[in-house]
């Protein structure tokens, strides 16, 4: 490539062309002041303060919008150039309302720094402040645009980085200014409440809001607690509190500027008063603190009577899909070696463990890896998207990002749900689909791609196995019946193949799959849909995993599941036990252990007398809860370990105070398989313990003398087996564990089911939908927690088409009752044009999760589970029920 | 008179003709604009689904360029020039003029829909100074009378009408 050569400041360089001036300055170690330029926005232009000077022309260029020229020469500090930038500043401060001093930015404000550098002091300018009046209803961001210097890099942000579209210049001239649609207040806009304009906004027109006036004392980096996107955070801090949450941006995260509302907002939670302070034993029905001492001999005690009486299976344990890789790890370990059951499982027993073990089966272990995508990157590089019963602009919002960003460039994306969800505005085609009725759509696809003979050929050739039989039953896939199934026309599927033609797809499933009513049977339709299209191995397709907890890829690979060890190997595989007997020094039980529903069902049976539990809220999460407390009620023994007062852990004997993600080390993997460190940025509060620590003192009280005594002692202890998961590991994706030796096997193509879609009943004539809303992750035991979240009650509710509110006579904001054959929940009606009518779209988290009272608790990813995904309800109108 | 009603059927139409085209948005509101004399705030969400951009996108189009108003327009709409040719020659008063007249601010609307006052930074006919426009027509070398002749000209025409 032509390589440019110029002087800057008299000092000869060389760089690439296309490379602005003021990054070709900058890598030369000259420091260009700018107020609109960021690098991962477009170049801008607006406020003139990076100006250099033309040593030829003498012509001022602004440098962020510049590029090299062959043999240009540019200043960058003359004394024009500097008058100048005095000159914009100055003017920017007299347009300033006086409000400097008491500004939330403080000493962050860019502008003030700016000024600042270049001497800005007081201005000899009549002041000119604008009259905008500040938008401050919503309870996170503080927009007062008086303080607005038109840099852009909001609209820019919300554009092209999280490509919301809330915000864009309204007016010209003077009179210009970032603008919502008609100028509503931020929470009736489409504002997201991701925040990323405020961490970009280089004034104090974009502040965060909060209970904390003035800047944190001192801000750490660390993953963020919530979902499995793993975001990088910069936790701000002041004394022993959490008291800000903002991008890291270190230029290698999975995010950069952006965050979401979770991230961003609600991790006031860790400052709940619902925090757990102090261990607790029950004693004679009351809870009474206690010492640590006491609190870890007696669960020992306990569990060592449970196991002694009872035998190992009587025991269970639930580890977390929120706890850090080496907590899991001694959890596991724990469960395995010293109480010698596999009855081990975590919160994110739905979530896309099916998924795994589907390509595990079919792959028989080996390069099961090729199958998933890795790096959300891929998203934006891939030839097609197929997002199928996900929402990820909510549930895992920063994923969404990159989808959008993904279909803004041109990237064909198809949305497979009943709703219209968020991302079908920017889809190139949206599937409306009966629910259950997945299986039929991507089997129909996949013939109508097969009949064009658009598949990949020479994949299927190569790697695949029982071809033949799949093609003659894609072939023999009637019509006429899957229209009846899957509600659409052939037509609709014609289009969704012609856009898949040839094309490597990028899979994103959610909920609607995987815990879908015959979810087994779409993922496997969805596996035959990879393989025909080659979608394996090649550069963005592939599965991405979808994990709504921050470490649940961590918590399967650490072994918290009941059917595998560290490495996601099977407890059955004698070679894999063998390699932890010998570290552990001691035998292994050898059959697979209870699952998450399977423990339940046990304790409920009174098979099970005792459960360990960590980091998990069952009796929020679960379907069923006045089943799962009455099962807890049978137990001799639950002990929890946990950072909040919840409802589970009201249920307890023992309870055991952890430390939150913030309040300790470990390490987190997010659902690209990237391994990131953790930093106690504040200490655990009052007694509470790192959870690490808790389970290091409890195996010394359950008797394992020499196992290991810190964090860095269990680090070395997963490195000898699995040194992938070492913090030193160079690679910073680990990629699905170790790649067996060898040829690989074909992978078979596995027979073509069809499945019966999910049918409203008599007496419960419309489908619930259950689906994440962003502002509540998963069961909602934390972000309920978040004084901010609960302050924006705006949001929440059960949506509805208004044809039906109609009908049944109902406003918005009315109270309704919805009832299952499971059971009821009462909630405010919201109308939404995105629903379609026959239809109710229930949110997870709300109202202490209300939503799975509604739900059965059966097995997932199960052919005979109804799933929990949707189901069949009656309505009721609350009379009086008016906001 | 009330303000004007949309013609829905007519607006889709106008936006479906546009839909495929590329930079489709400024012919589409020149149309809209020409059509109902204002672009209905209602159709902003429908035009940016329509041509794939963000509402709030469409907004600050509309926004910026002084031809757009999201507000009903009165059937003549007024611009007397405030350039600086116009304001050496009297321009000021003569907008005095014309607000005295119609009881109207800048940018207002009579309530009967007939008149909208609006100010111009320069018309492009300096040498006609001051000046003024009355929907695409000019008139210039403005005086007090000849205003009054003027508004009186489309007030009579108004009233003959209603
Ligand atoms: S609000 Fe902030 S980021 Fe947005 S244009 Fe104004 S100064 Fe820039
Ligand atoms: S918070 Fe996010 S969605 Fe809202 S305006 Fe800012 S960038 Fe856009
Ligand atoms: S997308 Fe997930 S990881 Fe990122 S800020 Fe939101 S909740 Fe945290
Ligand atoms: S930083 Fe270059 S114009 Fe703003
Ligand atoms: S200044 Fe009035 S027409 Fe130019």
């Amino acid at each position: 490539m032509e390589v440019i050569t110029l002087t800057i400041n008299g000092k000869t360089i060389s760089c690439d062309p296309g490379v602005s001036v003021l990054d070709a300055a900058a890598k030369n170690g000259f420091s260009i002041p700018t107020l609109c330029h960021h690098p991962d926005l477009k170049p801008f232009g607006a406020c003139r303060v990076c100006l250099v000077e033309d040593e030829k022309t003498g012509r001022l260029m602004a440098a962020c919008v510049t590029p090299v020229a062959q043999n240009m020469a540019v200043r960058t500090h003359t004394p024009r150039i500097l008058t100048h930038r005095r000159n914009i500043a100055a003017l920017m401060l007299a347009a300033h309302p006086e409000s400097c001093i008491v500004c939330d930015k403080g000493n962050r404000c860019r502008l003030r720094r700016v000024a600042a550098e270049l001497g800005v002091g007081e201005i000899r300018l009549d002041p000119m402040p604008s009259d905008q009046t500040p938008d401050q209803l919503n309870p996170f961001i503080y927009r007062d645009l008086s303080k607005c210097i038109l840099c852009g890099k909001c609209i820019r942000a919300d554009h092209e980085l999280v490509v919301t579209g809330a915000i864009d210049y309204s007016m010209r001239g003077i009179k210009a200014y970032p603008a919502t649609l008609q100028d509503k207040p931020l929470e009736q806009s489409g504002c997201t409440f991701c925040g990323t304009c405020v961490a970009l906004c280089p004034t104090g027109a974009l502040t965060t809001r909060s209970t904390y006036v003035g800047v944190p004392e001192r801000e750490v980096d660390t993953v963020c607690g919530f979902c499995g996107v793993g975001c990088r955070l910069r936790l701000g801090a002041a004394d022993s509190q959490v008291v800000e949450a903002n991008p890291a941006m270190d230029g290698k995260s999975v995010n950069g500027a952006t965050l979401c509302i979770r991230g961003h907002f609600g991790h006031d939670f860790l400052n709940s008063v619902k925090r757990l302070t102090r261990p607790m034993l029950r004693q004679n029905g009351t809870m009474t603190p206690v010492t640590w001492d006491e609190a870890l001999q007696e669960t020992a005690r306990r569990l060592l009577m449970l196991k002694e009486q009872y035998g190992p299976q009587s025991i269970a344990f639930l580890g977390s899909s929120k706890c850090t890789n080496e907590e899991n790890y001694l959890f596991q370990k724990i469960a395995r070696s010293l109480l010698k059951t596999n009855n081990i499982d975590n919160g994110g027993y739905a979530l896309g463990r099916g998924l795994l073990s589907c390509i595990e089966k079919r792959t028989d272990g080996s390069g099961r890896f090729h199958f998933f995508a890795g790096s959300l990157a891929g998203l934006e590089k891939c030839d097609a998207i197929l997002v199928i019963g996900a929402d990820p602009t909510h549930s895992m919002p920063v994923a969404g990002y990159y989808l959008k960003r993904g279909a803004v460039k041109g990237i064909p994306l198809i949305v497979v749900d009943p709703r219209r969800t968020e991302l079908a505005k920017y889809s190139a085609l949206w599937l409306p689909v009966q629910p259950g009725a997945d299986t039929d759509l991507v089997n129909a696809v996949a013939a109508l791609i097969l009949a064009r003979k658009s598949h990949d050929a020479s994949f299927v050739e190569r790697f695949t196995a029982g071809f033949r039989e799949y093609a003659a039953s894609l072939r023999a896939l009637d019509f006429e019946q899957i229209k009846k199934s899957t509600g659409l026309e052939k037509t609709a599927l014609e289009k969704a193949a012609t856009l898949l033609s040839h094309k490597k797809i990028a899979f994103v499933l959610g909920d609607g799959i995987l815990k879908q009513r015959s979810g087994l049977e779409a993922v496997e339709a969805l596996l035959n849909l990879a393989m025909l299209t080659g979608s394996i191995a090649h550069k963005g397709a592939g599965f991405y995993i979808p994990a709504k907890e921050n470490n649940l890829v961590g918590a399967w690979d650490m072994g918290s599941v009941p059917t595998t060890l560290p490495g996601r190997r099977a407890v059955t595989d004698p070679e894999a036990r063998g390699e932890w007997e010998k570290i552990w020094q001691t035998a292994l039980p050898t059959e697979p252990g209870l699952d998450l529903v399977q423990i339940i069902q046990a304790a409920e049976a009174g098979r099970l007398k005792g459960i360990f539990i960590m980091g998990e809220n069952p009796l929020r999460s679960l379907p069923q809860p006045e089943r799962v407390k009455a099962a807890f009620a049978k137990l001799e023994l639950l002990v929890t370990q946990d950072i909040l007062f919840t409802e589970t852990v009201e249920a307890a004997h023992i309870v055991l105070p952890g430390a939150a993600f913030s309040e300790k080390e470990g390490a987190f993997i997010n659902m690209e398989g990237r391994l990131q460190q953790l930093a106690a940025v504040v200490p655990p509060p009052g007694q509470a313990k790192a959870d690490l620590e808790i389970l290091l003192a409890l195996a010394r009280y359950l008797e394992d003398g020499n196992g290991p005594a810190s964090l860095a002692q269990v680090r070395a202890e997963i490195g000898q087996v699995l040194p992938l998961y070492s913090p030193s590991a160079r690679s910073r994706h680990l990629v699905w564990i170790q790649k067996k030796e060898g040829r690989e096997a074909a992978i078979p193509f596995s027979p073509v089911k069809s499945a019966a879609p999910d049918q409203v009943e008599t007496g419960r004539p419309y489908m619930a939908v259950l689906g994440s809303r962003r502002h509540q992750l998963g069961s909602g035991t934390r972000t309920g927690l978040s004084a901010r979240i609960a302050a924006f009650s705006t949001q929440g509710g059960i949506a509805v088409a208004a044809a039906d509110a109609l009908k049944w006579g109902v406003a918005d904001g009315q109270m309704i009752r919805l009832t299952s054959a499971n059971g009821i929940m009462n909630g405010r009606v919201r109308i939404d044009a995105k629903v379609r009518p026959g239809f109710i779209f229930v949110p997870h988290g709300e109202d202490s999760n209300q939503a799975r009272c509604l739900l059965g608790l059966t097995a997932l990813m199960d052919s005979a589970s109804p799933g929990w995904n949707t189901c069949p309800v009656s309505i009721e109108k609350i009379e009086g029920g008016l906001p | 008179m009330k303000p004007p009603e949309i013609d829905w059927q007519k607006l889709n139409a106008l936006i479906e003709s546009h839909k495929t085209e590329q930079w489709g948005l400024i012919p589409l509101l020149q149309e809209i604009q020409k059509a109902f004399g204002f672009i209905p705030p209602e159709s902003v969400e429908p035009i940016a689904e329509a041509l794939g951009l963000f509402p709030a996108q469409v907004q600050g189009v509309i926004t910026f360029y002084a031809g757009f108003s999201m507000v009903p327009r009165g059937k003549y709409v007024l611009r007397v020039c405030c350039g600086t040719a116009c304001h050496v020659k009297g321009g000021r008063s003569i907008l005095r003029l014309v607000q005295q007249d119609l009881k109207l601010k800048e940018g207002e609307t009579s309530p009967d829909y007939k008149f909208s006052l609006e100010s111009a930074a320069c018309l492009g006919a300096c040498a006609l100074a001051p000046t003024m426009m009355v929907n695409r027509d000019y008139f210039g070398k403005l005086s007090p009378p000849k205003v009054a002749s003027i508004l009186n000209y489309f007030g009579k025409e108004g009233r003959e009408e209603g």
